[in-house]
């Protein structure tokens, strides 16, 4: 069934409850719809995005804050006269504030790593609530009361009924621009933020800026979720933006399925509903009043979390008939409109890459010492040596991972050394990896478009409205192209964690190509192939010669070096020990002593 | 997904609303959280409050709002439309009630609320004429303090209290009448009611060397800093407010709260009180009410929610005779048969409540009460 | 603000901050071991703290039942597992533990509680509260043993939820404050010292020498350390991680509660006062980064100091204060350490 009808049915669906359902349930929807608001800015910030926040509460409530006192305020400041104490006014001071927020909060957790983050967004989630609750003119403990309902012209929200439609309204339009956007360029380096980020970059990708792109769009849906909340309830004090409901977002969130969009929903509509449940059962059962519904739910996150980490709502997908699913998740292609810009290689010859007495020292132990080496245009060549002969470093320093303790890189005339890799990638450098980095989830296409991710323009705007079809089109079309060059033509759709390595391999290709580049870095491309493979590959990589391409490859396996490259450079012990054709190199004395420990 | 949202939006429609003809009641008190001592009682009161009315069975509905404003709009809210109750008693605490008044005020439905901020009934405007107090005004108890710190010419006071909505509002009610009767506020100090030492707060206090501290805390906290500033070597007055007025405070406090003066409910030193308060027999049956079934007697708190029921003794078989119960008429009925209470003795006080004054207390609702060896004793 | 007021001040921080610095260490020590961020360590103090409350007070507390409810669950679990999986089931080991909490309940009930001499009291609210650490462990954490850390930081922060919900099923809402270790007070000049504050720090250096000793010199602490650098090849060694894991939660649910039992006496404690400590802890071990305990120790007696200070100047803001300079620590030390996030953990 087409997502769109599933879709449609869904909010008809809704769009009729609070014509059926009694006065308290449309109540209880309403919240379920103001907390699904917030988890789906949560789903998107931890779920597709990796950074668990618990601070969600605390941007809500900035824009709980803001629209209170805006709409309440008798004496309102001169900057803010002309407003008149609008709601519509302060929906837009909300959304600026924190928006404002969180570029400041965010430029800062954003920096912090692993175990930082979370903490990180606890210890700010803590002081904006101690802020609200100390500030004079906010209400402190206190609070805001007689709040004013939204009026739209001069029709007045003032009933839950009125404010339901509202309040679904703003969510499915939040969870169509939250498909909009990670169905799009922005989206996938997006998605590549969790498990991806290394790779990313070296496609180009800045990840600092998709992860700032996240943080600001889940605070917005934070706020507007605050300016619903502050007008439905008429009052607003701090307890509702503290930690303790940080941390029941991420459950909801946890609850439902933190990677999915639906999910969100369900899980807000879950656990709100059974905490009210919870809430009238347990002092029957019990007798008196203690908070039971916090010691059912700490124990059903653990359960939840020992036993289906990846929430309930994927579970539940499972039990749908397929006569229900929908099946129409990946986009279809048509012709594509024009070709992506691409300038030409540079001419058969050209010197490409070269490292001057490139050293890497770990501390003590010299890694690369004094390494130097040339790529030219329409040349492959090889580096070879030994286990522990530091190839894989030179490599690095060569891709721009890592920066050489002294000596250059020098890239069509420009030094690149230390360089960050994304800014590498963007003259012309594209590369693979020895432990294939790929996004297991996502589909092959859509895991090769992002190395086209330099040759598109469309930025988060354009996607959220889906002015970047066009764009878009084209770029997954030069996926395609790519994709049918190294021979996976038939698997676009398919999920890239179930190919088998050896096609993973060559996806890496495939994605180093869209870049277009001009120099092309492999790392270990063959290891894990089946001979015909290799054989594909090798034909592969003599077209790319033909074509221009240089190609730098870091490799073990000797028959498929020695039958395919030019040039052929040997390491041991971090030092170049012997170079030139292969034939030259396979007789070479030094080698065979560093391989083998004497001559055959 | 389609079927999960269907059976969601059942799960939904299966609770529904039923009509009644009996009498509806609801009750939200503060359970758990920082008032709990003072909600506690008071939920423990409800099962003393009367059972029939005027020939109609009542039927009470109690809810937790965990001492949190936004908790009690949410019960309250549910009451209202889930359970279509007649009338609610509470909230607990001052802040919950006023975030509550647009609410009942807008659905109609009277709210006697046993809480002590007078700013629920005062200024009298059309929202507030729903609500009715069955406490003694914070500013009733405020003005008992000031005018014994008036007695003993004191005209320097610190302040501390806790931060949260009660210790908010008893910092703004004291400030004001303080200022009106010329004693200076030298120093205002907040504390968290699970902070591990007060030492800070106590030093910045005395420095200010105030002749008096008030210290606004809500049950056992209440305790915490006035230990704190005895450590520290304050002599000074200690006033308390009725948040403090628990046997709680008198075990944990031992020794160092001795001499505390506070205004209070009479229910603290009943044995004092003279034969011929009208308020004394009513308040004995309660307490030993009380103490026939929880086995202790309750605090002060417990009776604010008992005169609620005793208020509704008394007005629902008038709006009875006007309407069935569940309308808003009947709604409409009791709220002027509260308003129209004379001469009703509770335990509390005696209560006179007309269309300006929905508190209806007098002097007669509050006794000044001092710590002498651990034991309550009438200020003379 | 006179020298006087700075003493005083000055010894009030410091003895919050040696509180905090011995859940810093709990929370350093439980997290190297298994990378598992004990949220829940306050809960342990503030369980500790009004058990020995209750203890003192003469009546029995409710808390051995959740001793007995968590044995049923393990006993079930580890049969459920030996049934199912052919996990080998260690009879004589649940054995020793049933006796164990038998005996314990036992004393809490029949036992004359309040009358018993305080030193009596401490070890039994400790003997209580210990055995719960490593339950914990096994119900909760047990079989996340190779989880990703949000996953276990998730876990740890539902653990703490359901534990604060619990405490208030066990311990009502009322607070508590235990007897002073000692009534006496010393004068060193104008300041007068607390016998308590002493009673702090000495056991705040004591612990630090025991730990030091154990996890120098004896071989259970060396496994333990093994484990935290290497969690497989420390298992290859024979060293099983789970035993690592009860062990370190033993450690740390015993030097929660005695957290908690050192500063009852100086304040009220509440079953909800356990999260705010143990974040303060929190701040102290990232101070440290995690990784170094001298550094965490000196970062949570600066924070107490702070804290005491804040408390005079500023007594509204000191949460503020508190929370917002974790922030430009965490940064210093996200930068400090330079790696690309990786793709597993």
């Amino acid at each position: 069934m087409k997502s769109k009808y599933l879709f449609v049915g869904f909010a008809a669906l809704m769009a009729l409850s609070p014509l059926i359902l009694p006065a308290y349930q449309v109540t209880l929807l309403n919240y379920i719809g103001l907390n699904a608001l917030v988890v789906l800015g949560l789903v998107l910030l931890t779920g597709v995005g990796g950074m668990t926040s618990f601070g969600q509460a605390a941007l809500v409530g900035i824009g709980a804050y803001s629209t209170a006192y805006l709409t309440v305020t008798e004496q309102l400041p001169q900057f803010l006269m002309w407003t008149g104490g609008s709601p519509w006014a302060g929906l837009l001071l909300g959304i600026v504030l924190t928006v404002i927020s969180a570029f400041l909060v965010g430029g800062l957790t954003l920096k912090l790593s692993g175990h930082y983050l979370p903490l990180g967004t606890i210890a700010w989630g803590i002081s904006l609530y101690y802020f609200f609750s100390t500030i004079e003119s906010l209400g402190g403990h206190s609070g805001i009361s007689n709040i004013p309902s939204i009026s739209i012209a001069s029709y007045a929200l003032d009933t839950s009924n009125k404010m339901f439609y509202l309040i679904w309204l703003i969510l499915f339009v939040a969870i169509i621009l939250t498909k909009n956007i990670l169905n799009s360029r922005e989206g996938r380096a997006i998605r590549a933020l969790k498990g991806g980020q290394v790779m990313a970059e070296s496609m180009g990708v800045n990840t600092f800026r998709s992860k700032m792109v996240v943080f600001v769009i889940s605070s917005v849906f934070a706020s507007i979720s605050g300016w619903l909340y502050a007008h439905n309830q008429s009052f607003i004090n701090p307890t509702p933006f503290g930690l303790q409901m940080g941390i029941d977002y991420l459950f909801m969130a946890l609850l439902g399925g933190v990677g999915s969009i639906w999910g969100a929903i369900f899980g807000a509509g879950i656990f709100t509903m059974l905490r009210q449940w919870l809430q009238d059962l347990m002092p029957v059962i019990f007798g008196n009043d203690g908070q039971y519904e916090t010691i059912v739910f700490g124990l059903m996150i653990v359960l939840l979390m020992q036993k289906a980490p990846s929430g309930l709502w994927p579970m539940l997908v499972k039990l749908v008939p397929p006569r229900f699913k929908a099946n129409d998740l990946h986009t279809e292609l048509t012709e594509p409109t024009q070709a992506l810009p691409a300038g030409d290689l540079p001419p058969k010859g050209t010197l490409i890459l070269e490292a001057k007495n490139v050293t890497k020292k770990f501390g003590g132990l010299v890694a690369n010492n004094n390494m130097n080496l040339k790529i030219h245009a329409g040349e492959i060549l090889a580096l070879i040596g030994p286990n522990g002969a530091g190839k894989s470093t030179m490599f690095n320093q060569l891709s721009g991972v890592d920066v050489p303790t002294s000596g250059e890189v020098i890239f069509l005339g420009e030094k690149i050394n230390g360089m960050l890799s994304r800014e590498i990638a963007k003259k012309g450098l594209s590369r693979t990896f020895q432990h294939v980095k790929i996004l297991p989830e996502m589909t092959v296409l859509e895991n090769v478009v992002i190395g086209a991710h330099l040759r598109g323009k469309k930025g988060v705007w354009a996607s959220l409205f889906r002015l970047d079809r066009e764009e878009e089109n084209n770029l997954l079309n030069e996926a395609k192209f790519q994709l049918e060059r190294v021979g996976l033509g038939d698997y676009l759709y398919t999920e890239a964690g179930n190919l088998a390595l050896g096609q993973q391999r060559i996806l890496e290709i495939a994605r180093a190509l869209c870049a277009h580049p001009s120099l092309l870095l492999l790392d270990e491309p063959a290891a894990g192939l089946r001979l015909k493979e290799k054989q594909a590959l090798a034909e592969l990589l003599m077209k790319l010669k033909a074509e221009g391409m240089a190609t730098l490859l870091v490799e073990h396996d000797m028959d498929f070096v020695m039958n395919l490259v030019d040039h052929v450079v040997v390491m041991e012990f971090g030092e170049k020990i012997a170079e030139g054709l292969p034939e030259d190199i396979q007789k070479n004395e030094a080698v065979l002593e560093a391989y083998l420990g004497g001559a055959a | 997904m389609e079927i999960n949202k269907i059976l969601l939006v059942s799960a939904l429609a299966a609770g529904s609303i039923t009509t009644h003809a009996d009498v509806r009641i609801g009750v939200v008190n503060s359970s758990t959280g920082p008032v709990a001592m003072v909600g506690i009682p008071q939920k423990n009161t409800v099962a003393l409050l009367p059972k029939t009315i005027g020939g109609e069975k009542v039927t009470y509905i109690s809810l937790d709002d965990a001492s949190d404003p936004t908790a009690s709009v949410k019960a309250i809210n549910k009451l209202i439309s889930e359970s279509n109750v007649d009338a609610i008693i509470g909230p607990s605490g001052s802040p919950n009630a006023s975030a509550v008044i647009g609410i009942i005020a807008k659905a109609q439905v009277p709210l006697l609320a046993p809480v002590g901020t007078s700013t629920v009934v005062l200024p009298m405007n059309p929202q507030k004429k729903w609500v009715f107090k069955t406490t003694q005004n914070d500013d009733l108890i405020a003005q008992a303090l000031v005018e014994d710190m008036v007695k003993r010419k004191i005209k320097t006071l610190g302040f501390i209290g806790t931060a949260d909505p009660y210790g908010e509002n008893w910092s703004k009610v004291v400030a004001h009448l303080a200022s009106s009767k010329g004693i200076k506020i030298t120093q205002k100090e907040s504390f968290q009611r699970q902070d591990t030492s007060l030492t800070g707060q106590a030093l910045k206090l005395i420095a200010g060397k105030p002749q008096a501290i008030l210290i606004a805390a809500p049950g056992s906290s209440a305790v915490t800093p006035q230990v704190a500033l005895y450590d520290r070597g304050y002599r000074g007055q200690i006033y308390q407010t009725h948040g403090a007025a628990l046997d709680q405070f008198l075990k944990l406090g031992g020794k160092k709260v001795d001499n505390t003066i506070l205004a209070a409910s009479l229910m603290l030193v009943i044995n004092e009180i003279d034969n011929k308060h009208p308020s004394k027999a009513i308040a004995l049956k309660y307490m030993n009410n009380y103490k026939k079934i929880y086995g202790e007697y309750p605090a002060t708190f417990g009776a604010n929610v008992y005169d609620a029921g005793l208020l509704l003794e008394k007005a629902i078989p008038v709006a009875l005779k006007q309407a069935k119960p569940g309308s808003i008429q009947f709604r409409q009925a009791l709220r002027t048969a509260l308003e129209q209470t004379k001469e009703l003795a509770g335990t509390q006080g005696v209560y006179n409540m007309t269309p300006m004054d929905h508190s209806g207390f007098d002097k007669r609702g509050r006794v000044m009460v001092t710590v002498k060896n651990g034991q309550w004793k009438l200020l003379k | 603000m006179d020298l006087d007021i700075a003493l005083i001040l000055g010894q009030d921080g410091i003895t919050s901050g040696a509180i905090y610095a011995l859940l810093a260490l709990c929370i350093l020590l439980v997290f190297t071991v298994t990378r598992i961020l004990l949220i829940p360590l306050g809960e342990f103090s503030v369980f500790g703290a009004l058990t020995l409350a209750s203890i003192q007070a003469g009546t029995p507390s409710r808390i051995v039942w959740l001793l007995v409810v968590f044995f049923a669950f393990q006993l079930i679990l580890d049969l459920y597992a030996g049934f199912r999986n052919k996990t080998p089931f260690h009879l004589r080991s649940h054995i020793l533990w049933a006796i164990y909490i038998g005996l314990v309940v036992g004393a809490m009930y029949f036992l004359p509680l309040a009358s018993l001499p305080m030193l009596i009291q401490v070890l039994l609210a400790l003997a209580v509260i210990t055995p719960l650490g490593p339950q914990i462990y096994r119900l909760f954490f047990q079989p996340l043993v190779a989880a990703k850390s949000l996953v276990l930081l998730i876990v740890s922060i539902a653990v703490h939820v359901a534990l604060v919900g619990i405490g208030l099923l066990v311990f009502g809402p009322d607070g508590a404050q235990t007897q002073p270790f000692s009534d006496a007070v010393y004068q060193w000049g104008n300041l007068a010292v607390n016998s308590q504050t002493l009673y702090i720090i000495a056991a705040f250096f004591s612990m630090i020498l025991v730990l030091w000793y154990f996890f120098g010199k004896t071989l259970y602490g060396k496994a333990l350390r093994a484990t935290a650098v290497n969690r497989v090849g420390a298992q290859l060694m024979g060293i099983s991680p789970i035993f690592a894991g009860k062990i370190t939660f033993a450690m740390a649910a015993f030097m929660g509660a005695f957290a908690g039992i050192l500063i009852a006496p100086i304040t009220t404690l509440y079953y909800d006062s356990g999260f705010i400590i143990s974040l303060k802890g929190f701040v102290g071990a990232i101070i440290g980064g995690l990784a170094s305990f001298p550094v965490a120790a000196a970062g949570s007696v600066a924070v107490g100091i702070i804290e005491a200070f804040s408390m005079f100047w500023a007594s509204d803001y000191k949460e503020i204060i508190v929370f917002t300079l974790i922030i430009p620590f965490l940064l210093w030390k996200s930068l400090t350490s330079r790696h690309i996030e990786e793709d597993h953990e």
